[in-house]
């Protein structure tokens, strides 16, 4: 198996024929050996018996007695003996019979080996002593028929080995077959797991009780797999969601941190600025007491008196987004009543080139709120929607349905000109507008966030440039609990 | 005529309130903490403390307590402006400028101002506590 190329097939059927092709003409050699050298001795034993019957006949016989007699006996050994030749020599006599085949080579008549130098005749040569007479006789026999039967014996030797050689190649490729076609398809589904594809279950039939039990282990290996890979799937999915939901919870954290600080540092302004307005509003009251009714000072501290009313609103309102909420008092209240209120006066404010349209479910839970504070909500949403498509033909849709996890949901959503991620980070910071100056003072989105965050609810936006905004407020349904205290949803 | 007492640690808006209510016919002291008030209502005839709630050392709730329990005769409004003051605005228990309205009207303030007033806003909020229509 040194080369890593060959297929198990290969290798079984060049073992089978090269063992074949040492053995195969050895054993036709050895076989083919001892079936001439079987003939031959027989051949020989036999013409030797012949001549010995003839040479006592000879001997003891009245064969002698006469030319004619003699040349009888000799066609005898013609006749009876397979013989091609046959002459009695005595001194410078000879006698031949007449039978004789007229092309042996006489020269060779002291061939006494088998099948040698291809004249087909084996020749016998006895002594013999009849009376005081002494003669040779030389017989010449035919090979011819043995040679051709030890031919035979080896051409079907010949046959035989060479169907044995072409069963024994088939069978060994057959046999291989059987063996390296479930081990090729085992190789094929091993390389598969290994590339990660082991999704198919196996399927591989073979009546090889190893290979079988190999298959089934590998099968039970791909399924153990399987189920390893889904424990693991469904554990980075987990892992990737729980991440999701700490990267969303720490923006949500950072965002309301962010909100803190402002609503901190907006609160210590207002508070500062107040005590600042005090001095403003009254000394500025009592100049223009002391004004005469037509002077022009009093024309310029009547501005300075708006202008502190002014900011005393503005102050306000950034105490509404801290948080500073008076006295406002949470009670349940029901968000169609505020928003079939907000509608009533979003007629009168909206421009007339907006449609305003509602999607309100009809039975919803009532939140924990204050009326003044929600419609206060509704109407910042809805203004700032409407600048969001100043200048245009736009849709307003605001809407209310219950929502998953006992919660309410009240959203207002714009065909406007829609913000840039980094907006939508900012949109509730106190001060923050893309409006130029003058068109407003960028604390209506914060005083919404105050408001709905002093009702325990969020608000999320969802928008992108050109496509609007969608403003999604959840609130916790309102409860109240067996013990009396009321509950918040989640 | 009546005595008004004005506390507040802020110069303008002492200066600011004194001169609407002496405007307005009143006596009017005004000192920047709450100890000076105290001393001052011992030594003089007092009928209306108007004391802001915010105040280094000693705040208006302490002061309106004091003054309830030694000077019982003596009204007293309360004025402040909103915001909080270092407390995160997020923490419902936070304590906040409201939340020490509240706890001065539970100390016994009379009344409750919040900053900024108008000067009439003021005027009738002496008036009313003293119990005097407009004339």
């Amino acid at each position: 198996m040194a080369r890593l190329n060959s297929s198990f097939a290969r290798v079984v059927a060049a073992w089978v024929i090269g063992l074949h092709v040492i053995l195969l003409p050895a054993l036709y050699y050895a076989v083919g050996y001892v079936i001439k050298t079987s003939h031959e001795d027989l051949f020989v034993e036999n013409a030797r018996t012949f001549a010995r019957v003839l040479a006592d006949e000879f001997e003891l016989g009245v064969a002698m007695e006469s030319a004619s007699r003699t040349e009888d006996l000799l066609d005898v050994a013609i006749v009876h003996g397979d013989g091609r030749y046959a002459e009695l020599i005595e001194g410078v006599n000879s006698t031949r019979s007449k039978l004789n085949s007229p092309n042996v080579n006489v020269s060779r008549s002291t061939d006494l080996h088998f099948d040698e130098d291809g004249d087909d005749v084996y020749f016998v040569v006895l002594p013999i002593v009849h009376g005081t007479r002494n003669a040779e006789l030389r017989l010449g026999f035919d090979e011819q028929p043995t040679l051709e039967r030890v031919h035979m014996a080896q051409r079907h030797l010949l046959w035989l080995l060479g169907s044995y050689f072409g069963v024994a190649i088939f069978i060994a490729i057959v046999l291989s077959n059987r063996l390296s076609r479930p081990i090729q398809r085992l190789q094929d589904v091993s390389r598969a797991i290994a590339s990660g594809e082991y999704s198919q279950p196996l399927e591989i039939s073979t009546g090889i009780r190893e290979l079988h039990d190999l298959a089934a282990d590998l099968e039970a290996m791909r399924s153990e797999l399987v189920g390893v890979n889904l424990r693991l799937q469904s554990q980075i999915r987990e892992k990737e969601a729980s991440e999701m939901r700490r990267e969303e919870l720490q923006k949500q954290l950072r965002q309301k941190q962010r909100l803190e600080t402002v609503g901190t540092l907006a609160g210590g302004v207002a508070h500062e600025f107040n005590n600042v307005l005090v001095p403003i509003i009254l000394f500025t009251d009592m100049a223009l007491q002391d004004l005469p009714e037509r002077s022009a000072a009093r024309a310029d501290l009547e501005r300075v008196l708006g202008a502190a009313r002014r900011a005393k609103d503005v102050v306000r309102k950034i105490l509404t987004f801290s948080r500073e909420l008076g006295d406002s008092k949470l009670t349940a209240i029901d968000m169609r009543a505020v928003i079939a209120e907000g509608l009533n006066l979003l007629k009168a404010l909206g421009p007339p080139s907006i449609e305003i349209h509602t999607e309100v479910s009809d039975t919803i839970p009532a939140i924990r709120a204050d009326a003044t504070l929600a419609l206060h909500m509704v109407v910042n949403l809805c203004t700032n929607a409407f600048q969001a498509m100043q200048g245009s033909n736009g849709v307003l849709t605001i809407g209310l349905r219950s929502a998953a996890g006992h919660k309410v949901e009240f959203w207002v959503q714009d065909t406007g000109h829609g913000m840039t991620v980094s907006t939508v980070e900012r949109i509730f910071e106190p001060f923050f507008t893309t409006r130029s100056v003058g068109q407003g003072t960028g604390l209506g989105l914060s005083v919404v966030h105050g408001i709905v965050e002093s009702f325990g609810g969020i608000i999320k936006v969802e928008s992108e440039p050109g496509k609007g905004a969608t403003f999604r407020v959840f609130f916790p349904a309102f409860s109240e609990h067996a013990d009396g205290s009321v509950g918040l949803g989640e | 005529m009546h005595r008004v007492l004005i506390v507040d640690d802020e110069l303008d808006v002492r200066d600011a309130v004194k001169r609407v209510l002496e405007r307005a016919g009143y006596t009017v002291e005004a000192v920047e903490s709450a100890s000076e008030a105290l001393e001052s209502l011992r030594h003089t005839n007092v009928d209306v403390v108007i004391t802001d709630i915010i105040m280094p050392k000693v705040n208006g709730v302490e002061a309106i307590h004091e003054i309830r329990a030694s000077f019982p005769r003596v009204k007293i409004i309360a004025i402040s402006g909103g915001g909080n003051f270092g407390i995160t605005a997020y923490q419902p228990s936070a304590i906040t400028t409201t939340a020490y309205l509240a706890a001065a009207e539970r100390a016994g303030a009379h009344l409750i101002l919040t900053k900024p007033f108008e000067s009439s806003d003021l005027v009738r909020a002496v008036e009313s506590v003293l119990g005097v229509g407009h004339a």
